[in-house]
This record gives C-alpha cells, structure tokens and sequence, in this order.
C-alpha cells in the first residue's frame, strides 16, 4: 500500500498569520516636513545651491552632489498636476461607484503624489493648477493624509 | 567591538519619545494571513495528533520509520509503505534552555525545546517539542520522557496539542 489518499478527518490547510508590524520614522529631513505641514499647513522643501535643484518631500542631502541641505523653502500649497490616473477598483477588489482620481502634483523639482478632489474626471488634465485641501487641525496626525485631496485652483 | 565606541552616529530615540509625540511616526500591520496545504502526511500526523496518538510512516525497504510521517521515502525515494501509531515516549536528543521568548522578552523560568527521539521510530528520528514539569538544572541528554496531552475535547489536530514532554518517573 502507497500513502495516495489523505486522511478525511485531516485538516485541508493550517492556517497561520505571521505577526509582521512595523514602525517608521520619518528621519530628520521627513520630521520637519511632516511637522510643518501637520502645525502649519505648508509644505516644504530643500534647495541645493550648487546643482539647483529643489527636493519635495524635503530632503537631507542632495542626491545628485551629495552635499547636505540646510536651505529650507517653502514651496506653497499649489502646484500642477503632472500626470494622473483613474482608479476604478478598490483595494478589496470591488467596483468604486466614482473613480479615485490620483495625481502626481508638482513642487520645485520634485512632488506628491495624492488624489484630487472636488473635480469632475472629466475636467481633470495634464497641467491644471490645484491646491491642497488640508484636514482639520484636530484630525491631523503628522502623515501626507494630512492634506485630504488636492482641488482646481 | 561596539563596547569601545562611546558615541555612535546618528540621532538616537527611545520609546518615550514616541509616547510623549516628539517623534512622529507612521505605524502599519503587515497582512500575515497565509494557509499552508498539509498534505498527506502532515495532515495525517495532524488528524491522528487529535486523537491522541503521534503517527509516523515506514518504508519496508530501507526499514526505517519516520517521524513526522512523509509520504516519500528519505533514503530510496520510493513511495512509503504505510502509516505507524507511534508511542507517546522518546528520548531527549538534544534541549536548550532559552531565557528570551521569540518576541526578546526576558523570563526567569526559562524554555526548554528539545528535540525528542519518539519510541518506535527509527533511532536519532524525532520531533521538536517543549519539555515542561521539570526542573531545568535536571534535564539531561538521553533522559526519557512522555507526553503530556491536552484534554481530547481541547484538541483542535495541531502540534500544540501536546502540551510539553515530562520525565517519566524511574520506579
């Protein structure tokens, strides 16, 4: 006799959950970027003089001279819309009644990614100006959900 | 080597920070859900372990008996003959006493996981299991144990099933 059929009191699968958790920091130039736009509703970004280049999200040291950064500016909280996409399935997999509008909006040399809002889709397109929408002071937790959605100026 | 360096690089934060709101932070749970198909053997071993008895599977040919049960033969790689009713009984193999849980915590009482030779196997075949009911100062290598089960309505066909090994009592 060969071991071919399973045991019909065996257990199909075992089911397990690994306990994965983790907890990120923002680092130095993250913190103040996050902290200035959690307590004053603007977004920041660092400025390396010798390549010209503004980074947003701020950044600590120059990714093309490696220098460090210590000019902070602020870039306002409008910038243009870059590119975008229209999502029609939610995370779970099921059908959205409106799609989710995301955009890469651009600051200085760099951007954010977020969604857009109070826009029709079919009004969005590649270079309109918007601007953020943040939450109210209370709900703010010091993350880019902090701004709710980005608006047509 | 790290105890000759006094101050080391970087920005150092501690758990207060965190509580006190000076770090900011983001927090995320991974999904770690996962179902793993038993199998034949394992889901045999595993069906037999609720009813109170470790199984094992022999191969006729190389005469060996194999505990947890594979299908497969180690050694000749032919199909197993047929499934085994082990004892409850072994022989320590090998332990350790570990005074970190998994999660780095400290305790006192320390852990002891052994790797248990199962009477009716072949020799040095085993499983791993916890020892319990002992004082950790007396284990030894070669010292025999038997199982302690849970309750048979308490037994849901896993491992855990087994509660701990513990010495049998020398008459």
């Amino acid at each position: 006799m060969t071991l071919l059929n399973r045991d019909p009191n065996s257990p199909v699968v075992w089911n397990g959950e690994l306990p994965v958790t983790n907890r990120y920091t923002y680092g130095l130039a993250g913190e103040k970027f996050f902290r200035t736009l959690k307590d004053e509703e603007r977004i920041l970004g660092t400025h390396c003089p010798h390549c010209d280049q503004t980074y947003v999200p701020a950044s600590i040291f120059c990714e093309r001279c490696l220098a460090k950064l210590d000019d902070w500016v602020d870039v306002g909280t409008s910038g243009e819309v870059n590119t975008f996409t229209f999502l029609h399935v939610n995370l779970d997999g099921s059908l959205r009644e409106k799609p989710e509008i995301i955009a890469f909006v651009r600051f200085g040399d760099g951007g954010l990614i977020h969604r857009l809002g109070e826009i029709n889709p079919d009004q969005v397109q590649i270079g309109i100006m918007v601007q953020a929408v943040f939450k109210p002071a209370s709900d703010r937790i010091g993350s880019i959900l902090d701004i709710d959605y980005f608006k047509p100026v | 080597m790290t105890a000759n360096i006094r101050e080391f690089p970087g920005t150092s934060i501690n758990e207060q920070d965190f509580d006190d709101g000076k770090i900011l932070y983001n927090f995320d749970k991974l999904n770690g859900i996962y179902a793993w198909d038993t199998g034949i053997g394992i889901g045999s071993y595993l069906a037999s372990l609720k009813n109170g008895v470790l199984l094992g599977s022999h191969c006729k040919t190389c005469r060996k008996v194999v505990v947890p049960p594979r299908t497969i033969c180690e050694w000749c790689f032919r199909p197993m003959n047929e499934f085994v009713p082990l004892k409850d009984t072994g022989i320590v193999n090998t332990f350790s006493l570990c005074y970190v849980t998994w999660d780095v915590q400290r305790i006192k009482d320390p852990e002891i996981p052994a790797v248990i030779d199962i009477d009716g196997a072949s020799p040095m075949h085993g499983i791993m299991h916890m020892l319990g009911d002992v004082d950790p100062q007396n284990v030894k290598i070669g010292m025999r144990v038997q199982a302690v089960w849970k309750p048979a309505n308490e037994r849901q066909g896993s491992i855990n099933d087994i509660l701990y090994f513990k010495p049998i009592e020398e008459k």
